[in-house]
């Protein structure tokens, strides 16, 4: 039933950015985006 | 609104152009008798046919009047125009009921389709690992996303503002860290469970008890995910909650378990479309439904002025459950431990073809998830700015507001309710016009009194009806289509998860239990069927339990404090498994115990917000298992059990 341990399964590159390291980066750096913008809308409107 | 001149011209060209929608355009200023929102409904129709441009400006109307349910005024346009006007006898017509059943139907045949080569194991539960990124991504999403995200995150948005987005910070960070350890080491560890990776690392007892864990937490859960869309039943037909959970329960039992992972992926994603192209047109017609004079600024200025639009919280309160600080940790570790731990969420990216394709389908996941999770509470915002000028009734629960109809103390505040609506609405049309700190102070005050009238009811009637906000806006507000087209996405939402959950806790029920500890060999075929069964029993038990749901209050709410009890522990016994090579089966095991005794306790005894419990659970774990280890000697692990 179970295939058990795949030791040799590959790690392939992203498709984008090159490298995963890069990738996550721009996922916490989107988030980063995303609070900014959060923050000036609260500030702007939330008086 | 028009003026004048405008409504003659419109009048005129709406005739011409078609002869019904002029004439129908007349009778309404003839009877005097419009709602803003079928005014601009037939100057936009008189346009589009003519093409010219029609003045308008601000007015307000003043009579006929007729009394709505909520006793207060209302105002009662044309037969032809009342789509978009005000509430309607029968929320569900035709068009409505058609588009509703068609996408059941394809929903329901799609996903019996895809799944039906599901003839093994393998295939039934982790869909022979062949599924691409963008597929697991989408189910990610929907999984998450139940009937709840629409029918209580908006409510929630309407009642307490947007802050609650906040919860979703930590959570692009946890996507980052799975994808960095926990999915290539499930991948390659070549498991069904993320349960029985802790056997290969720890031993038997220790994976058992922490499927245990899970088959209780998520049992809890998928009963709220089933009673949720029981409601929207209960709403439209008039049926009770008991029945309509029933009806829900079988239907989606009938798809799930004839359809296995594959299905239950390959739906998601319909369902996850389903569900995005009906948030993006609640939103417009929440808009587009505004009084004329109220334009987007305006909606955002009276929205803001009522404290509803804070999506930062900058405060260091841990009993706050939702400002930056607590979502960013207190929501990473959730986070972490939902996506990292509970089978409902691991089983998606184990149906990966690759590490890479499931690396990308959670971090797709973290881009998406707080952008959508903030449209889907600035929907609700913005049906609070609709409630300002159109009457809300005292009680969104319509069984509950009927209940209380009659009762002496009930009718007082009736009478409270409508004065304190009429106060808060020319407070807000003073704001949109003036938008001074002078008039944004007095809207705030007539607010804060319709609020403690409000409360005063919520109070008599003995539950919160947050749930029930959003359901009332669409069934009574929203053209034809519309209303179905957004019913199907609340079902589109809620089959996909409680498909999931349920596949996921049959899984562990075959994999983690049955198979490791009851019947430990059998053939393919039986193990088949065993899970079949399991896929039965828990959607019989789904059913069963969703009966109490009623008693939760927000259901979105009540969905992560039950989530918040099992999971920090769940996440220290994995981070142990993955990073402390030193911690022993022993200490795990002890950690385990300690961390659900300390959160429970935490729960009992203290005021700290339930999105800490997962950080307190993990350290209690960590801690105790490391110090445990530390005093026992090194055990042999036995060979881990396949």
């Amino acid at each position: 039933m179970s295939k058990g341990r795949r030791p040799g399964v590959a790690d392939e590159p992203p498709p984008l950015l090159g490298r995963w390291p890069r990738l996550y980066a721009a996922v916490l750096a989107w988030l980063a985006v995303l609070i900014a913008l959060f923050y000036l809308f609260t500030r702007t409107y939330n008086r | 609104m028009l003026s004048q001149s405008g409504r003659d011209a419109a009048t005129a060209a709406s005739t011409a152009a078609c002869p019904a929608a002029g004439a129908a355009y007349q009778r309404m200023f003839d009877c005097r008798c419009l709602t803003v929102a079928a005014a601009r409904v037939s100057k936009r129709y008189a346009e589009r046919h003519t093409g010219r441009r029609l003045a308008s400006q601000p007015c307000r109307v003043r009579e006929p009047r007729q009394r709505n349910r909520t006793g207060s005024d209302n105002l009662r346009p044309p037969a032809a125009f009342t789509a978009l006007a005000h509430r309607r006898a029968t929320p569900m017509r035709p068009l409505d009921w058609f588009v509703l059943t068609a996408s059941l139907v394809f929903i329901v045949a799609y996903g019996l389709w895809r799944g039906r080569h599901s003839d093994t194991v393998n295939k039934y539960l982790l869909a022979g690992r062949t599924m691409p990124w963008y597929a697991m991504a989408l189910s990610i999403m929907a999984t998450q996303a139940s009937a709840i995200t629409f029918i209580s995150t908006t409510g929630q948005a309407y009642a307490d503002g947007m802050r609650f987005v906040q919860f979703y910070f930590g959570l692009p960070v946890a996507m980052v860290l799975l994808s960095m350890t926990a999915v290539p080491m499930f991948h390659r560890a070549g498991v069904y469970t993320a349960y029985e990776y802790l056997e290969q690392r720890f031993d038997a007892k220790t994976r058992a008890l922490v499927s245990t864990i899970f088959l209780i937490s998520r049992g809890l859960g998928v009963s709220i995910a089933l009673y949720a869309p029981a409601i929207v039943l209960s709403v439209i037909f008039g049926w009770p909650d008991r029945v309509t959970t029933v009806i829900m329960g079988v239907l989606v039992m009938t798809y799930t378990i004839a359809g296995g992972i594959q299905a239950v992926t390959w739906t998601d994603f319909q369902q996850m479309l389903i569900m995005f192209a009906g948030l993006c047109t609640a939103l417009f017609f929440t808009l587009w439904m505004l009084p004329p004079e109220v334009s987007l600024q305006g909606a955002l200025t009276v929205a803001g002025a009522a404290g509803r639009l804070n999506p930062v919280v900058w405060s260091t309160n841990l009993n706050d459950p939702y400002n930056v600080l607590n979502g960013l940790f207190g929501g990473m570790f959730l986070a972490l431990a939902y996506f990292g731990t509970d089978q409902s969420q691991v089983q998606r990216y184990l149906t990966g073809r690759s590490i890479a394709q499931s690396r990308l389908g959670l971090l797709f996941n973290g881009a998406a998830k707080v952008p959508v999770q903030f449209l889907i509470l600035f929907t609700g915002a913005m049906v609070f700015v609709f409630y300002v000028w159109q009457p809300p009734p005292v009680l969104f629960d319509a069984a509950k507001l009927n209940a209380l109809r009659g009762r002496q103390d009930f009718a007082a505040i009736e009478q409270r309710y409508h004065a304190a609506f009429e106060d808060r609405r020319q407070a807000a049309t003073d704001l949109v016009e003036r938008r001074d700190q002078p008039s944004r102070e007095r809207f705030r005050q007539a607010h804060q009194r319709f609020e403690a009238v409000r409360s005063q009811a919520t109070t008599l009637a003995g539950a919160r009806d947050t749930n029930y906000i959003f359901l009332e806006f669409v069934t009574n507000y929203l053209p034809a289509g519309v209303v179905g087209l957004i019913m199907a996405a609340i079902f589109a939402a809620a089959m996909s998860t409680i498909s999931a959950e349920v596949n996921s806790l049959a899984t562990v029920s075959v994999i983690d239990i049955y198979k490791r500890h009851i019947r430990t060999q059998a053939s393919d075929r039986h193990y088949l069927n065993a899970s079949r069964l399991a896929t039965l029993f828990w959607g019989v038990y789904a059913i069963v339990t969703a009966q109490y749901g009623s008693n939760l209050g927000s259901l979105i709410e009540a969905v992560n404090r039950i989530g918040s009890l099992f999971y920090g522990s769940m996440l220290g016994v994995f981070v142990l498994a993955f990073f402390f090579p030193r911690a022993t089966a022993a200490g795990a095991f002890i950690g385990v115990l300690a961390g659900q005794a300390v959160v429970f306790s935490a729960a009992r005894f203290t005021s700290i917000a339930f999105l800490w419990y997962n950080v307190l659970g993990c350290a209690v774990v960590m801690g105790v298992a490391l110090a445990v280890s530390a005093l026992r000697r090194p055990e042999r692990r036995p060979p881990a059990s396949r």
